[in-house]
């Protein structure tokens, strides 16, 4: 008689998430899976539509990273109309980007990921959330963070014509110049922003890597996959959120391949599973060879922990000097192929990673407010339809997001592609949840602190279930062990 | 100030009543009442509730037992199909943290929440679903009786 484990939704990610976990006669695990719900009719909406309405539609797909499908939609118009973006406007669009990565970084911490180690991680669940963090850590790191979220979302707002959901891309460029009241005030919130990020590395390398627990259950093999990396990089290799090359490592940390984002159908596949409509993209040139590590197997990770492992370096002298520390904690510091950091493996280093690029993302910013040209009004250009292609790309804080455009001379859309952050994930979500599961159920016993464990594999790639499906919302977790015959319901826990 | 929140996303059927709302009322010219869309709940309706005497949330309602296109008016321990943000936290999280950091925010009873109970918020589609269409000006209807309520004034010309 076998069972099957689900949990549904998953608490404290955004849209519905589920986990399904298949136990045999023994209570053992067989396979676990990731699901999402499906949304339709996303394309044909789509289609039939002005090209250059698409950075006001795809940043309405999810409530949670809006900032990153603006970009990447704006992007592939500059290239759908043959109008590279004026350089004052490429500044506007990366500051607010930039921005956007800190108070997104910040929000998965202190909300999502850190609750597990801060609170920990068999922590009573109404108890492992933010209001815990802030018992543990202080009332003021509350308030820090509240602060960060309100500052930077108050400058998007200034820099991108709108809250939430921004509307200052055109083709090309960005509707309006930055005066000199907003640039001052971008240095100053560049300067907090920085202070703040310190201050949460502080925290992390205190209450995580301080306490011996977790540091092991970091730096353990429950939640290691050995696969490839991919991550966007400067002319310099260090990670650039905004623009660059695309480069993949291979598990032994070998450049396996680089490429411009407008190739990526040359070096991306999507595998399809009978059980799920969700897709799984792969290394082309490698193959889809199931949910397996190593270097035979073309599952490929897209977070920021995949771009710590493509990069060389960091383009910011704080976040450099952290990047170091991290390779060194894991014995990685110049220890692969031509003395390049080897890949960190260990899944739940990614919080790390996270925060790490928090801290580049506040110094970014700040040197693109030191900018002396960020006030040069030269933003907007004239341009023309044609029929073509644009693709556009952006680091989005979940992984690779791509945006892919055809349009008429009239410009008006004939087909629309997205492969969003999360996409490139499936393959290692699903390959996580199912190790963590496999190490800790056994003989069929199930608990609150164990099935949050295995959730923790699931989190630390911070899944936006949302863009993987353009859907939205959440509900209360609730997790059913059936007998997989008849169905019959052996076992019921809620929570949420 | 009063604020009006129409939670949901403009394109997805159903899911977009709440931005309808706003938009049908936001016309009317309401003094001391601020009219918002928004599309994910938890801090980002915390920061649009800081400084606030009350707020009136209009949502999409997903309830097997009730009827496509049923207004329902309630508080906010009732959830509704936005309100929650699981990148974060849901709305009564967010409150308890706010006030922790001593925001100024409306009592949890200023609150009201009207949802809509909806039929498809799967569909990609500028159209809401002919019950939940049929629904918008009752709903309408209900935020103006709760603005009366709370004294939040009227608009020039009361549709």
């Amino acid at each position: 008689m076998n069972q099957r484990i689900t949990i549904d939704p998953i608490t404290r990610l955004e849209g519905h998430g589920r986990i399904e976990i298949f136990l045999d006669d023994a209570g053992e695990v067989v396979s676990a899976y990731f699901q999402v719900p499906e949304l339709r009719g996303f394309e044909s909406f789509c289609v039939g539509r002005q090209a250059e309405e698409m950075p006001n539609i795809t940043n309405r797909i999810c409530g949670v990273c809006p900032e990153a499908h603006h970009i990447a939609a704006a992007k592939a118009l500059d290239e759908l109309f043959g109008t590279p973006c004026l350089p004052a406007a490429a500044r506007i669009r990366e500051l607010i980007y930039s921005a956007f990565f800190v108070t997104d970084h910040t929000t998965h911490f202190y909300c999502l990921g850190g609750p597990d180690f801060i609170v920990g991680p068999d922590a009573p669940k109404e108890e492992r959330n933010i209001l815990g963090v802030i018992r543990k850590v202080g009332l003021d790191a509350g308030k820090a963070v509240i602060a960060c979220r309100a500052r930077n979302h108050e400058l998007i707002k200034k820099l991108g014509g709108r809250g939430v959901h921004l509307c200052g891309a055109l083709p090309g460029g960005w509707s309006v110049a930055v005066t000199p009241e907003i640039a001052d005030e971008a240095r100053q919130i560049a300067r907090q922003n920085i202070e703040f990020a310190l201050f949460s590395l502080e925290t992390f390398h205190r209450i995580v890597l301080g306490n011996a627990a977790y540091r092991d259950l970091v730096q353990g093999d429950l939640y290691a996959h050995q696969t490839y990396s991919m991550g966007t990089v400067d002319a310099h290799n260090a990670p650039n959120f905004y623009d660059g090359t695309i480069r993949v490592v291979d598990p032994a940390g070998y450049e396996f391949t680089r490429y411009r984002p407008q190739e990526y159908l040359d070096h991306i596949a999507e595998h399809v599973e009978p059980w799920t409509y969700v897709k799984f993209p792969y290394l082309k040139k490698i193959g889809w060879k199931g949910f397996v590590d190593g270097p035979e197997s073309g599952v490929y990770q897209a977070t920021p922990l995949a771009r710590l492992n493509v990069a060389d370096r960091m383009a910011t002298p704080r976040a450099q000097a952290e990047f170091e520390r991290f390779f060194d904690a894991f014995g990685c510091r110049g220890t692969g192929p031509g003395g390049r950091n080897s890949p960190v493996h260990h899944r739940l280093a990614t919080h790390w990673a996270r925060l790490i690029e928090l801290l580049y993302a506040a110094e970014r910013m700040q040197e693109l407010a030191d900018h002396p040209d960020l006030c040069d009004p030269n933003v907007r250009q004239a341009v023309s339809c044609r029929a073509g292609v644009g693709i556009g790309s952006v680091e989005a804080p979940r992984g690779t997001l791509t945006h892919h455009f055809t349009c008429d001379e009239h410009g008006i859309l004939t087909s629309v592609n997205l492969v969003v952050g999360t996409t490139n994930n499936n393959a290692p979500i699903g390959m996580s949840i199912a190790k963590a599961a496999k190490g800790l159920i056994h003989k069929g016993v199930v608990s609150d602190g164990i099935l949050n464990r295995v959730e923790m594999a699931f989190r630390l790639y911070d899944p936006c279930c949302s863009c993987a499906t353009h859907a939205i919302g959440t509900a209360p977790l609730e997790v059913t062990v059936r007998r997989s015959d008849d169905g019959t319901i052996l076992d019921r826990i809620s929570r949420g | 100030m009063m604020v009006v929140i129409g939670l949901g996303s403009p394109f997805l059927a159903d899911d977009s009543v709440g931005p309808r709302v706003v938009r049908e009322l936001a016309g009317a010219g309401y003094p001391g009442v601020r009219f918002v869309e928004a599309h994910a709940g938890g801090l980002l309706l915390l920061e649009e509730l800081s400084g606030t005497r009350g707020a009136i949330i209009i949502d999409a309602l997903l309830d097997e037992n009730l009827p496509p296109g049923e207004v329902v008016v309630s508080g906010i321990q009732r959830a509704s199909h936005n309100a929650a943000c699981s990148h974060d936290c849901d709305l009564p999280e967010a409150l308890d943290i706010g006030r922790a950091m001593g925001m100024p925010l409306p009592d949890a009873s200023d609150i009201s929440l009207v949802a809509v109970v909806a039929r498809d918020v799967t569909t990609f589609s500028e159209a809401l679903t002919p019950e939940v269409e049929a629904a918008v000006q009752r709903a309408c209807a209900a935020v103006r009786s709760i603005l009366a309520r709370k004294n939040a004034g009227s608009p020039a010309e009361a549709p």
